[in-house]
């Protein structure tokens, strides 16, 4: 997963907590995240797992009040975020990390145009002038696919893919060696998703930039990942490669994600969805999170509190079931 | 977009129309006549033969028709009071109530706009509340209380500011001041709902994200985008101070129109109240149509709008 | 509001919903402590207003000229002094809320009742009635409302009465606006449908299902105007234009008080605090008001 040269990305017990009416939300509860160079992580999860929130904490941008980093590390390209002014951080934002958001429609402010929104960009990290800026930002609106002449359109005059494509362009402007990219997809229709990804895909191999994909769609993870993350209720449950995800599932819950997706080989007449719900982020039992869904939970699991358990070099999964040598899920191990 | 603004122009006459014949009618119902306080010095009988002479007798509908023609030579009549046309002496005053209101709402906004975006930062705390009740204060302060006090210390206690206009730039100091802190009040509230609005918005995110200071991202990003109700507003208070004239310029011996309108009502100068109030009415519709085009090119969104 | 007659059928709407109703709206309102506060204030200015007539003969004490105590500083003798007539200057205050008051709530009266039905027969009838009372309120609308005032005060001459009138049809446009503002949104809303298939008549649906509803924002409306129009009307009659002396209007006295503004400055003080706190205490009853029936502020 990564070598001794310095990992772009190493979060390390990330805390994060929201400060609510009704209640303290524990959105992220120890986070350990490591992408090298080059690599890309996918972040699995449902709503409310607290991707985002891992997301926001490592530029700094979660709203406080009401969140507030409680505590851990965060490490980008060896230097530690946690001890930055907020000018320093501002420094960093956009610049050395990037982030990408789910609604294209909101992210572009209506009032300046194409242009000026990617030119601010470089023209706040790098010394150039406006001039040279606006034409580094036309440069960037050709690498994501639109026309240069488009600088000087305002977002309401852009389709929805276009938007997003504009708000890639702003993310990449600078050359950031990590880019963020919170479920980016999303809010778009199929064909321009592709589009979408493609254009990462392209910008990647180019740049060599290290990615933090954040997603609930296990396709585009298979797609776009070499390396994934599943999060639930503000923790890391499994951990690993591509391939010790998908093809040696260890996790109860992955299990159930992968289960729940309709697989077009096999005709049947009901989907099978986890049962339940995710539990009250203000509320978090005190053994497994999952256990109240999980198929294979004891009374121990309800009453332990969980912890990472090391399978192989690359891949981690958090389930006490595991200590137990020859405990296995059905997935991957049916005859 | 050109279309749309001479649509709204054209849309003005019919209105103004309406507007001059209900003032003429409304300031021809005042007891006495031109001829009265013109030549008091005559008799009933050779009043009224003047009367006659002058088609004073005629029913108000052809008189206002009368004064209409005009009107559109050019000619609102000509004051008792100065001899003069009504509508050239009316010019000649307007440039003082331009300068009493431009300085008025400059006031309100510098007071507003900083006090907005503070109480919309921290909404809900003290701070919130407290720019909420001096905006309630400055409102229900009566402005020509508010300019006799300030009279009362800064010229007359203290002498560092003159009671009216004397023509240095310091005479229009309190009177801006007296108007711009009853306006500021409706602006604080705009301002601070306004930066609400914007405060949750995406592209804020977007822009912190980019590395954006969070100096920036309120005064530049979110300010921009918030201002456009706010221009509205202050367009609004324009036409409300070009009003409030009336009562400032009393209280500042200010030589604008309001004072105009007033002393002519003294002395019974029919031509020159009627010109007055259709003109300032005019004006003001004109700064509300001013405002709503300013609106459009602020807004690139409403821009697209009007330009199909 | 709304949500809950939806829920509910047909029917005009019960005592015992206004009544719940009303209580809901005066446990949100008591949470304005500033509105509070201005509600007493308001009821102490009430209450002179109204016994101040009982407590001070008018002939004597308010209008006599008293040349012997001409501008005397306040003391415990005359606690806010007394004018260039030689008059208690307090009791001419407390006399004045009178004037204050009743202009304030019948020029509003005057506004709401003409301005909201027109709004509601506009709203509800649409077309060709609509378009000709909307044109008649663009006709009005631009001429600022002062100017209209003093139009107004200056054709019909001084008095209590033309005040009141004056300022009402100065506020006729914006009720009109609002009460059909609020009509529109209602009226094509379900329960309106269910009410008339029921066979309510046009005149039942308007009286108990229409009516209610845009009441919201038509009283907060009505709150705040009261607070201007005592504003409006202690600026015409220190104009001249107003309220006739000897009559101890607030505003009036500010004017008398102006040409001794050197000397006296108790003479301009004391009535300009006393319009100020009252026009305060109403905008903030206002403030509570339009809080307290703000759907967005409910739990």
């Amino acid at each position: 997963m990564s070598d001794v040269k310095k990992n772009i990305l190493e979060i390390k017990d990330l805390v994060v907590h929201y400060d609510t009416e009704g209640g303290v939300v524990r959105a992220a509860n120890g986070i350990n995240i490591k992408i090298g160079q080059k690599e890309s992580l996918g972040l699995v999860g449902e709503t409310g797992a607290g991707k985002t929130t891992t997301a926001l904490s490592i530029l700094r941008i979660i709203p406080d009040p009401p969140g507030k980093i409680i505590s851990g590390s965060i490490m980008v390209d060896g230097v530690d975020l946690m001890s930055f002014t907020e000018e320093e951080m501002e420094g960093i934002r956009g610049k050395e990390v990037s982030m990408i958001f789910q609604d294209p429609m909101t992210a572009l402010n209506p009032v300046f145009t194409v242009g000026e929104q990617i030119a601010e960009s470089i023209q706040i990290h790098e010394q150039v002038s406006a001039h040279e800026a606006m034409e580094r930002a036309k440069e960037m609106l050709e690498i994501v696919g639109i026309h240069r002449e488009r600088a000087s359109d305002y977002p309401h005059q852009l389709s929805g893919g276009m938007k997003q494509r504009v708000v890639i362009a702003i993310a990449l402007a600078c050359h950031t060696k990590l880019l963020i990219a919170d479920e980016p997809t999303t809010a778009l229709d199929v064909t321009i998703q592709a589009q979408v990804l493609e254009l990462i895909k392209e910008y990647r191999e180019t740049y060599q930039t290290s990615m933090l994909m954040i997603t609930h769609d296990l396709g585009i993870v298979a797609e776009i990942c070499d390396c994934v993350a599943v999060m639930y209720a503000g923790n890391i449950v499994e951990y690993g490669t591509l391939d010790d995800v998908f093809n040696h599932t260890l996790h109860p819950y992955t299990e159930g994600l992968f289960s729940s997706l309709p697989n077009i080989n096999q005709r049947t007449a009901r989907l099978t969805p986890i049962p339940g719900a995710m539990p009250d982020p203000t509320e978090l039992p005190e053994g497994c999170a999952f256990a109240p869904r999980c198929a294979y939970a004891t009374e121990e699991c309800r009453k332990l509190e969980q912890s990472d358990q090391t399978v192989s070099e690359t891949h981690m999964v958090r389930c006490s079931r595991y200590r137990e040598p020859e405990f296995k899920i059905k997935r991957g191990n049916m005859p | 977009m050109f279309r749309y603004v001479i649509k709204r122009c054209l849309l003005m006459i019919p209105i103004m129309i309406a507007v001059s014949f209900i003032v003429y009618f409304i300031i021809d119902l005042t007891p006495g006549d031109s001829v009265d306080a013109q030549y008091p010095e005559l008799t009933a009988t050779e009043k009224e033969e003047l009367r006659e002479e002058l088609g004073l007798n005629d029913s108000v509908v052809v008189r206002y028709a009368r004064y209409m023609a005009g009107v559109l030579r050019g000619d609102m009549g000509t004051s008792s009071t100065y001899n003069d046309s009504a509508f050239k002496i009316y010019m000649k005053r307007l440039p003082a109530t331009l300068e009493l209101a431009f300085w008025g709402i400059f006031v309100a906004m510098l007071i507003a706009i900083p006090f907005g975006i503070l109480a919309a930062r921290k909404q809900n705390t003290w701070i919130d509340s407290s720019s909420m009740f001096f905006g309630l204060l400055g409102l229900s302060i009566p402005n020509f209380w508010l300019g006799l006090m300030l009279i009362m210390v800064f010229s007359l206690q203290l002498g560092w500011l003159p009671s009216f206009a004397d023509g240095t730039w310091r005479s229009i100091i309190l009177p801006a001041i007296t108007i711009g802190t009853g306006q500021a009040a409706l602006l604080i509230r705009t301002t601070r709902s306004s930066m609400l609005e914007v405060i949750r918005q995406d592209y804020l995110r977007t822009a912190r994200a980019k590395g954006v200071s969070e100096r920036k991202v309120i005064y530049h990003h979110a300010l921009r985008n918030a201002l456009i109700p706010i221009i509205t507003a202050a367009g609004s208070q324009f036409s409300v101070s070009l009003g409030g004239a009336v009562v400032t310029e009393t209280v500042f011996a200010w030589p604008g129109v309001g004072r105009l309108i007033i002393d002519s009502i003294n002395t019974r100068d029919e031509a020159m109240v009627v010109g007055s109030i259709i003109l300032t009415t005019m004006l003001s519709s004109i700064v509300i149509l001013g405002v709503d085009i300013l609106y459009a090119f602020v807004d690139p969104r409403i821009k697209a709008r009007y330009s199909k | 509001m709304v949500k809950k007659q939806a829920a509910q059928t047909a029917n005009p709407k019960t005592e015992f919903q206004r009544i719940n109703y009303l209580s809901e709206l005066w446990r949100d309102f008591k949470k304005n402590k500033g509105a509070v506060i201005g509600l007493i204030v308001l009821c102490i200015i009430v209450f002179f207003a109204i016994l101040s007539e009982f407590m001070f003969d008018y002939e004597t004490q308010v209008i006599a000229i008293n040349v012997s105590e001409m501008l005397q500083w306040p003391s415990s003798k005359h606690l806010f002094g007394t004018d260039n007539f030689g008059r208690d200057i307090l009791i001419r205050l407390l006399y004045g809320a009178r004037y204050s008051l009743s202009i304030g709530v019948c020029s509003v009266a005057v506004s709401l009742l003409i301005g909201s039905s027109l709004g509601v027969i506009a709203g509800y009838f649409g077309g060709l009635v609509e378009t000709a009372i909307m044109r008649v309120m663009d006709v009005f609308s631009p001429i600022p409302s002062m100017l209209l005032a003093v139009c107004l005060t200056t054709a019909f001459g001084r008095g209590i009465v033309v005040l009141m009138v004056a300022i009402g049809v100065v506020g006729i446009p914006a009720f009109a606006q609002i009460a059909r503002a609020s009509v529109m949104t209602i009226r094509d809303q379900e329960y309106i449908e269910a009410a008339r298939a029921c066979g309510s008549r046009e005149i039942q649906i308007i009286l108990f299902h229409i009516i209610p509803n845009a009441l919201a924002p038509i009283m907060v409306q009505a709150t705040l105007r009261i607070a201007s129009a005592i504003g409006t009307a202690s600026a015409l009659t220190f104009l001249g234009l107003g309220v006739p002396t000897p009559m101890p209007e607030w505003g009036g006295m500010l004017s008398d008080g102006r040409n001794f503004i050197r000397d006296y400055s108790y003479m301009t003080l004391f009535p300009g605090l006393a319009i100020m706190i009252t026009v305060l205490s109403i905008n903030m009853i206002g403030d509570g008001l339009r809080d307290a029936m703000d759907p967005r502020l409910k739990r």
